[in-house]
């Protein structure tokens, strides 16, 4: 057990918590919406049409970018539209989709990986199976995991967080209690990727089942288990690693920069499978909890299956909902429960729709900074994001701030503090964009005066230069006419000189 | 949370009922009545919503902490014009609470001190009764007989004339008491956790180490340090004035810097000033100067 920590974060028991936690396997949907833009990088292009056949697994979209991971269909059948759908995002945002209707069966394409005795493949070879199997970070960032593997040099410690990210979540516990066998694996399969010399999997002190389901199955001296306090925010990959290594990635920076590579438990699941057998990512395990459902659970569920196909399964109440995507306090809200469930997925919070307490003034009592997991001062932020001195805020490290909502939690006078930040930061990126472009300009004003008035000055050289040698030829010119006057003369006097003679 | 300090208040202000009578309660509830109505009509000028000013409580708190610091027998409209200042100079014209630069009970007892020298030092000597202390408060008749200045106060003018120290009685029952009241709401409102140990640790931590300065470097002429932790309002300036989140700084560092110097300003004004204590002022200049502190004591940034 750790005694060290970061300073500040949050303990919130979990809300709904529930006596067994275990994984349901959702029923196949009728019919899957995939969302072709991830998380990050470019809009993947379709590789099927209207009307096709496609089997589990089979990849439907892909792009060239390299961040980027294919899409897979998640369950045999045939495409039935490729159009513009609404995706679970903060604003609402739709997405064009492909929409596959079920045929029943789960047909899976053919895929052959590594298998078990995974060491006689390269790395370069696993990370390629990786990327074909469409992993990303299933703890809810949806980070390309291929990304994070390529080119690893000095990697000195691989850290597994089996952390929830956020109080209510319960995906990742279930995980490990149902599958330690494929995560220790899995682990290994990371440490022979990484080269590293050890691997620490981090689990909260709260979750016992998972630690001894975990211990049992862990043979390896290079991989120790470590419990942390159950607290907000340590899921988040820097204050984990300060936590369990005592050192402090610095602001700005990754955690690759200090020998340190991070990835979370489900994902390592996954990559055991896409190692193994090179078996694609389709389905993921998914949290349904919150104070609209009267039992909470997880569900492992087919991806693109609706938010409504797993909450039916837990007992809604009647009343008005909220729905949210993510944890209690990151997550983000959805209009409804018809959004398709996504690789980040990882928890639907149904709660009964509330008011939400009227906001007073701030009172700048300081609650705020005590709760700030990177020692910001939230209560000096709020005063310049609100009269919009982005400057000022910058200041004051607006840029360290992680939107955990920390801040907002613990706030006396209910102000939404994060949504602040996140304005004053976009604000500062539009400001300093806006500088950018008039900085620019100026520049080529100002060059297009120097160039103006360079020519100018060439030209008058150029006019004096010539008028210079004009001058000169005038002067040539004046001992030609002087040598031809001369000549005149001469000629004259000869003439004259002939003249007299006869 | 306002609410929870105007509780704690509650030993410290019996203690001073104890001693100087109904007339602490009289004038409690004439600033409270004052407060709310001076609040009440300022937002409406303002086109402001009435009713959760009044219920965050801070206007009542601000009535509260004036009137215990006015003398217990000042007439009525001391106290009515304390407060009316103290809401609408001290954090109306800010733009209301959150956003005062001053602590508005210490700025309406600034302003009561140096407008209303006379009504603001006069203190009585002993128990009134709630019929006497109306008649004095309301009928302005004479209080000769029952009152004289506080024990700082008397102290300081004996020093002036000479006397020294170990000559004088400078300890007073009734203000360490109401010190003693004061302390034990400090802490209740610490162990509810709705102020953090560093103003008043910090605060106390400064007039000690002040006073015990003076104190070594000449032992005739300066009071004890003791005695100053006991006398005056240092005991409510500590857990209930220095602490108020608005006015003060906000950082960790900052507040034991905050706090501390507020402790030296105020033995320093004590002993050095023209007045016989130096809370208001010490508190005033102090908030002056939260910006600066808070700019430069910003804690270390993760990762920075």
């Amino acid at each position: 057990m750790l005694s060290q920590s970061f300073s500040g974060g949050i303990v919130i028991p979990n809300p709904h918590p529930v006596e067994i936690v275990e994984i349901i396997l959702a029923p196949l949907p009728d019919k899957v919406v995939l969302p072709l833009q991830q998380r990050i990088g470019d809009e993947a292009i379709p590789c099927v049409k209207v009307g096709d056949k496609v089997l589990t697994g089979q990849v439907i979209a892909k792009t060239e970018d390299h961040f980027c991971v294919p899409i897979h269909a998640s369950i045999s059948g045939k495409v039935v539209t490729i159009d513009e759908r609404t995706i679970p995002h903060k604003s609402g945002l739709k997405s064009k989709c492909i929409t596959i209707e079920s045929d029943g069966k789960d047909q899976w394409v053919e895929h052959k990986g590594c298998g078990t005795d995974f060491l006689h493949c390269d790395q370069s070879t696993m990370i390629e199976y990786i990327q074909a199997s469409g992993i990303v970070g299933l703890g809810g960032a949806g980070f390309p995991a291929h990304a994070k593997l390529e080119g690893i040099q000095d990697c000195h410690t691989l850290i597994i967080n089996g952390t929830e990210c956020e109080p209510g979540i319960m995906c990742d516990d279930a995980l490990m209690q149902s599958h330690p066998r494929e995560v220790i694996r899995g682990v290994e399969i990371l440490l022979h990727i990484c080269g590293a010399q050890r691997a620490i999997i981090a689990v909260e002190d709260d979750k016992q089942e998972a630690l001894n389901s975990l211990l049992m199955y862990c043979h390896n001296d290079r991989i120790s288990i470590e419990q942390i306090p159950t607290k907000y925010t340590s899921g988040a990959e820097k204050l984990l690693i300060k936590a369990l290594l005592g050192i402090e990635a610095p602001s700005g920076g990754f955690a690759i920069d200090m020998g340190v590579v991070c990835q979370n438990v489900a994902t390592t699941k996954a990559i055991f499978d896409a190692v193994i057998d090179s078996r694609p990512l389709v389905s993921r395990i998914v949290t349904v909890t919150g104070s609209g459902v009267e039992s909470p659970n997880n569900f492992e569920v087919r991806l693109g299956a609706s938010f409504e196909h797993i909450v039916s399964m837990s007992n809604p109440n009647d009343n008005q909902h909220a729905v949210r995507m993510g944890g209690m306090m990151m997550g983000v809200d959805v209009k409804d429960t018809t959004v398709p469930i996504c690789k980040i997925t990882n928890c639907i919070f149904v709660n009964n729709a509330l008011e939400k307490p009227d906001t007073q003034e701030c009172i700048r009592c300081g609650t705020c900074n005590q709760a700030c997991p990177v020692d910001l001062l939230p209560q000096q932020l709020y005063w310049y994001a609100k009269s919009e001195n982005t400057d000022k805020a910058m200041d004051y490290n607006l840029s360290d701030c992680i939107e955990c909502r920390c801040c907002d939690y613990v706030c006396p006078s209910h102000i939404p503090l994060a949504e602040y930040f996140s304005f004053a930061k976009a604000l500062y990126r539009k400001n300093t964009e806006d500088q950018y472009r008039t900085d620019i300009a100026r520049e080529r004003f100002e060059f297009r005066e120097y160039r103006l008035e360079r020519n100018k000055q060439e030209r008058t050289k150029m006019m004096a230069a010539k008028k210079e040698e004009l001058k000169k030829k005038m002067a040539n010119d004046k001992s030609q006419k002087d040598k031809i006057a001369a000549a005149m003369a001469r000629v004259e006097k000869t003439k004259k000189k002939k003249d007299d003679a006869q | 949370m306002m609410r929870q300090v105007i509780y704690a208040l509650a030993l410290g202000v019996v203690a001073a009922y104890t001693f100087f009578g109904w007339g602490v309660i009289v004038q409690i509830v004439l600033a409270i009545v004052a407060a709310i109505a001076v609040e009440s009509a300022f937002l409406s000028i303002r086109n402001r919503p009435i009713k959760p000013s009044i219920s965050d409580g801070s206007a009542i708190l601000t009535a509260v902490l004036l009137a215990i610091s006015i003398p217990s027998i000042a007439p009525w409209w001391i106290v009515v014009v304390g407060v009316a200042f103290a809401i609408i100079f001290g954090k109306q014209l800010y733009g209301g609470l959150g956003n005062n630069p001053f602590n508005p009970a210490m700025l309406g007892y600034a302003f009561l001190l140096i407008s209303y020298p006379l009504q603001m030092t006069t203190w009585v000597s002993e128990f009134l009764s709630f019929s006497q202390s109306l008649d004095v408060i309301f009928n302005l008749i004479s209080v000769d007989g029952l009152s004289g200045a506080t024990r700082l106060d008397d102290v300081k003018t004996q020093l002036s004339l000479g006397y020294l120290i170990h000559e004088l009685n400078v300890y007073s029952i009734s203000q360490s008491w109401i010190n003693i009241g004061f302390l034990l709401g400090g802490l209740y409102l610490l162990a509810r956790k709705i102020i953090t140990w560093h103003i008043p640790v910090a605060f106390i931590a400064g007039v000690l180490v002040v006073s015990t300065l003076l104190f070594i470097s000449n032992d005739k002429i300066y009071i004890p340090p003791q005695f100053h932790l006991v006398s005056g309002a240092t005991m409510l300036a500590a857990f209930f004035i220095a602490t108020d989140p608005v006015s003060g700084s906000t950082t960790p560092k900052g507040r034991l810097i905050y706090g501390f110097l507020m402790g030296v300003l105020v033995v320093v004004i004590r002993v050095f000033g023209g007045y016989p204590d130096g809370v208001a002022f010490a508190v005033l200049l102090m908030n002056m100067i939260v910006p600066l502190i808070d700019y430069y004591t910003q804690p270390k940034v993760f990762g920075k």
